[in-house]
């Protein structure tokens, strides 16, 4: 606590005014804009149970879908679809005996998706989603099955990605590292691994995950190998916050930050950048980078606060607090995950009672 | 533009004032059908206490019995600088009030502090009738010291600026004396507060995030169950199954049942509005249980608030009665000052008839008010939960301002009626004093378990 003030703020004073402002508005998304989607087909049907609905994993399709996962009371997954004459999430269905869904990747003909439950970590597959109709002429869904893959190995999973070529899923276990053969359904455990943190495709391929406090493990699918220690940690606080991950599409690089919010760039070939900038708060949360290399996410835990990292100017802003006053009015807290949409806007999964999916339209950038 | 929450309300409140009357078109609001009739020939006598004690109150959001019947109030100080909420209490002895105390220094966290203040008590009295105590607990938005305003949102990281938390504060109304206090809510505002006091806890509504939190008062131990939304609801009630009721953003009822451990959600939309509500914002304003609680009567916290009857041990979820609008009609086009289009105070006395406050307005089309008069007003009215017939039985007059927005209503152990005034200094409490015909010792009885 500091040194307490002594004097009353003088409210008729000249710049009162513009303060309250900046106080009440300048809290909240102070560039781009937010919609709130509910997690169902507004009008139509009824979203997830507000306690079923943590929006814990999401991926995105080739065709643009998104395809996502709940926690909660129970563990749900779900397609959200916003091109075309569409604008819905259905609920693919509930997961029996799951209260967590830890990852979800899109595969080429069909999704997989990481659950855990009081039995452990498993794995399932779904469909994917045809292209409605017309939304708002007439439409008919249907709800099919999961297709149940198994468990891996008794432990609960903590993470799992896609490769490139989209037929491995690759994941870690509490303790071991694991791949999914995407078509065929065959799981397979790879070695001895304990899992801490997100995962992250490099720009090479290889697969990369946290390995004790100071390095990367990298796992190349093609030849099975796992490489321990494969990448040093940059000079930051690591392991006091899980790992989380953004990847630019378009060159490949991927960034993460470490517990004090420093925001570093990973490039397979060349190694970690040194840091970038610095969040206005700690932790970092999800976050996914749009096509022009921009990067958007969350900071801070309860309540989090947006930012921009632009490797341009090398500087991330504080984009203050998601408000959605579109499709819904909402405030949103607590992101679980976040991907990049087929036109470069992000998606956040709300990871909260009640969670939306949060599609963000960045300001576009006036021409310098 | 840029203005604080309260100078928004007075200057939309403004707006309404500066309408003309033009040729009458009556104020056909009804109840369930049931047509209003004149005033009534009884008298209904007011008279008006303002908190001359605490001239920088702004506020009043709570008035509640305490559990020695006696009606307590809080006297707040929202848009002051480090302005802080004082509890005061109505001497019939001297047809006066007492004021107790500053709560900031029962607490340990002065309006000097630097950080958001411990500036309101809203909706938050709750009586414990076996020890006597009156629980009651703290909102935030009260600006620190040295800052124009406060936001929740802003500030939620900032050790300096942050509001320490709602304070939970234990007074003994047999000795006047606070027992003990604990932090409710780290960093939020208790919206509102009930106590179910067979089970020993207190549950709660926090702001800004929308939690519904339980407070065990025997291990003074708390634990958040989740969110709501982003629209607190304004009250929570209880019914004889120990279930808490409340609302979500879409004007669903939400229901905790402490069996299931688990907030459920109806999949029905409460009444409002056809033409221009969606079922959004129609949150709970506040609820009264009728004498037998087996049924509650509540409005909603929206412009053109609802009126209805809710049935919560008829059903899966409950049989809902649309008694109707609580105010006049109004140009649809228009968002309503929800400031001016009010309904608050719902309270049963002991002639086992509703009363409640519902604002009127001068408005040129729907309700052409003398020019003369004020141009809003707070209309007491009394409904019969027999007929659901509603009558006015009379106007709260403050001396100076017009009383359009009153918070809660309270009766007390000898029968007369209480309601909180929000609206432009100074604000108060009103008392209305019933026929003695219609008065009953301990009216207050059953006791109001929430704010």
């Amino acid at each position: 606590m500091s040194e307490k003030p002594k004097t009353k703020y003088d409210m008729n004073s000249p710049e009162a005014k513009a303060l309250i402002d900046e106080i009440v508005h300048g809290t909240f998304m102070k560039e781009g804009t937010m919609a709130a989607f509910p997690t169902c087909f507004p009008g139509a049907t009824i979203p997830i149970p507000a306690d079923e609905s943590h929006i814990t994993a999401l991926d995105v399709s080739d065709n643009g879908m998104i395809y996502g996962g709940t926690s909660g009371r129970a563990a749900h997954l779900f397609v959200g679809i916003f091109h075309g004459v569409t604008g819905v999430v259905f609920d693919r269905g509930t997961v029996e005996g799951a209260n967590h869904c830890a990852a979800v990747g899109c595969g080429k003909s069909r999704f997989v998706a990481c659950v855990n439950g009081p039995g452990g970590g498993r794995v399932l597959a779904g469909g994917f989603e045809g292209l409605p109709f017309d939304l708002i002429q007439e439409w008919g869904f249907g709800r099919s099955a999961f297709q149940e893959l198994g468990k891996v190995n008794g432990e609960p999973i903590v993470h799992a990605v896609v490769d490139a070529s989209k037929q491995t899923m690759v994941g870690a276990t509490s303790g071991h590292l694991f791949t999914v053969d995407i078509e065929a359904g065959k799981i397979k455990v790879v070695d001895e691994m304990p899992g801490s943190g997100r995962l992250a495709l490099g720009s090479q391929g290889g697969i990369f995950g946290q390995d004790g406090s100071a390095h990367l493990w990298r796992y190349d699918v093609a030849s099975g190998k796992l490489e321990r220690k494969a990448v040093a940690l940059p000079e930051g606080v690591w392991g006091k916050a899980p790992l989380t991950w953004a990847k630019d599409r378009h060159s490949g690089l991927l960034y993460t930050a470490d517990a004090d919010g420093q925001l570093f760039s990973l490039d397979e070939a060349r190694g970690f950048s040194g840091p970038l900038a610095r969040t206005l708060l700690a932790p970092v949360g999800p976050m996914a980078v749009t096509h022009d290399g921009r990067v958007f996410g969350f900071c801070g835990a309860e309540m989090a606060k947006m930012f921009c990292y632009n490797p341009r100017t090398r500087a991330a802003s504080n984009l203050g607090v998601a408000v959605s006053v579109l499709e819904r009015r909402r405030y949103g807290y607590v992101f679980g995950d976040a991907v990049t949409g087929r036109d470069g806007q992000i998606i956040f999964g709300e990871d909260d009672d009640l969670g939306h999916l949060w599609l963000y339209f960045p300001r576009i950038q006036a021409l310098s | 533009m840029s203005m604080k929450r309260r100078d928004f309300l007075k200057s939309s409140a403004g707006a309404a004032a500066v309408m003309l009357a033009l040729p009458e078109v009556a104020a056909g609001a009804s109840a369930g059908g049931k047509p209003i009739k004149s005033p009534v020939k009884e008298s209904y006598q007011t008279s008006w206490y303002p908190f001359t004690g605490h001239p920088d109150a702004d506020t009043c959001w709570s008035v509640s019995a305490g559990p020695d019947g006696r009606i307590y109030a809080a006297a707040c100080a929202e848009s002051i600088p480090g302005g802080v909420v004082k509890v005061v209490r109505y001497n019939e002895q001297t047809d006066g009030l007492d004021y107790l105390f500053s709560l900031d220094e029962m607490v340990n966290d002065p309006g000097d502090s630097g950080r958001a203040t411990q500036c309101k008590i809203h909706y938050s009295f709750a009586p414990s009738m076996a020890d006597g105590i009156l629980y009651m607990a703290t909102h935030l938005s009260g600006p620190p010291i040295d800052q124009p305003a406060y936001s929740p949102w802003l500030s939620w990281h900032d050790p300096k600026r942050c509001f320490r938390g709602s304070a939970l504060l234990a007074f003994d109304t047999r000795k006047d004396k606070v027992l003990w206090w604990d932090t409710l809510l780290p960093k939020e505002g208790c919206r509102c507060l009930l106590h179910d006091e067979e089970r020993h806890r207190l549950y709660a509504l926090s702001y800004p995030r929308d939690h519904f939190f339980i407070y065990d008062t025997k291990r003074r131990t708390r634990r958040d169950v989740g969110r709501i939304g982003s629209i607190n609801a304004q009250t929570l009630f209880l019914d004889r199954k120990h279930r808490v009721w409340t609302t979500d953003d879409y004007g669903h009822l939400v229901r905790y049942d402490p069996d299931k451990d688990r907030l459920e959600r109806s999949p029905f939309v409460l009444p409002h509005n056809p033409e221009f509500q969606t079922g959004w914002h129609s949150v709970f304003y506040d609820v009264a249980a009728a004498p037998d609680r087996e049924s509650f009567y509540a409005a909603t916290w929206i412009a053109e608030p609802r009126l209805m009857r809710i049935w919560p041990n008829e059903g899966e979820w409950p049989r809902v009665e649309d008694l109707g609008p609580a105010t006049q009609k109004r140009d649809p086009t228009l968002p309503k000052d929800t400031f001016v289009d009010h309904c608050g105070g719902l309270v049963f006395a002991g002639d086992g008839q509703l009363y409640y406050v519902a604002s009127r307005w001068r408005d040129a089309l729907y309700n052409p008010m003398p020019a003369d008069g004020p141009d809003r007003e707070g209309v007491v009215w009394r409904l019969n939960p027999a007929t659901l017939q509603r009558q006015e039985v009379a106007v709260l007059r403050h001396p100076t301002q017009p009383a359009q927005y009153v918070s809660r209503g309270a009766v007390d152990h000898n029968g007369n009626l209480f309601f909180g005034d929000v609206g432009t200094k100074p604000v108060g409490i009103f008392k209305v004093h019933l026929p003695s015909s219609r008065r009953k010792k301990n009216a207050h009885l059953p006791i109001r378990m929430w704010g």
